[in-house]
């Protein structure tokens, strides 16, 4: 298929124009540095000592937060590749391929600290279970994503192809959350909102830390999609 | 290693990381602002 075939992708240098700095962008980054503040000692001081687990349970605070950034970071990957499909605009290619780069970061981050905290509690560093598995295909997915961008010089292409990935890539998701119970996994199940489940102060402990991240990957995204698109505005400019 | 080395281990790695990634990101940022300062922002 020639590229003449594959409709336009954007409006051209018009849509890809630098973006000031969000004016929300510093009251974002501001609440990242201040709920890591209170997360830390939280997390690592005032939430109890799990019974069972003892002090590694305390890496949860860290690890079940960037989890969640993951699945939102290609949830946002997934709705950004649909918007390139459907309208062929370039600004839903930035937002997918910002969110995926920075999703892979956070899952880079949960398989670091996951095996971190499965030494001491299972007594192995990893296993090949069918959370961990399926988590780690996950991650292979994204690398693959950004590895395919790296190899498409032409625009249009490069976001119509990583698109397709992005929504493929997507499938493997719901089957990391629910591979706990379609499987036999000793991975924790999601017992955290359950009745019974977390103690309140644990509890308190991972909402903030969900809070968190979230800011943190929203302070992320704004600093990246505005990267994104300077570097292609800089692109057509040297290739004009 | 006891149980305090694996989540100290944890807290700073995922630090090591998240700052890396943070800096490169800013780095990469100012060097386009400087690069594109002749473009107008929209």
């Amino acid at each position: 298929m020639s590229t003449e075939t594959l409709p336009a992708l954007d409006e051209g240098l018009a849509d890809v124009r630098p973006t000031a700095r969000a004016p929300y962008r510093r009251l974002l980054g501001g609440a990242t540095i201040a709920l890591f503040a209170v997360l830390i000692p939280m997390a690592l001081l005032w939430a109890p000592m799990d019974a069972k687990q003892g002090n590694p349970q305390r890496i949860f605070y860290i690890h079940v937060p960037a989890a969640w950034i993951g699945f939102l970071a290609f949830f946002v990957v997934f709705v950004g590749s649909i918007g390139v499909l459907r309208t062929g605009k370039r600004r839903w290619d930035d937002i997918a391929s910002s969110s995926a780069e920075i999703g892979t970061i956070f899952t880079t981050a949960v398989l670091i600290t996951g095996p971190l905290w499965g030494r001491p509690v299972w007594g192995v560093y990893w296993t090949w279970d069918p959370r961990l598995t399926s988590y780690l295909l996950l991650w292979l997915i994204y690398v693959s994503y950004l590895v395919l961008r790296g190899y498409v010089p032409e625009p249009s292409r490069r976001a119509r192809y990583s698109a397709v990935l992005g929504i493929v890539g997507f499938l493997d998701v719901p089957i990391v959350y629910l591979s706990t119970r379609w499987w036999r996994s000793e991975h924790p199940t999601q017992f955290v909102f359950e009745r019974g489940g977390l103690p309140t102060a644990m509890l308190i402990t991972l909402l903030i830390g969900i809070a968190t991240f979230t800011v943190f990957y929203a302070y992320l995204m704004t600093v990246r999609v505005r990267t994104g698109r300077m570097q292609e505005a800089l692109d057509e400019e040297v290739f004009a | 290693m006891n149980g305090w080395g694996y989540v100290v281990a944890a807290y700073v790695g995922s630090a090591l990381l998240y700052g890396t990634y943070l800096t490169w990101l800013l780095r990469k940022e100012r060097r386009l602002e400087r690069s594109t300062g002749d473009l107008q922002p929209r």
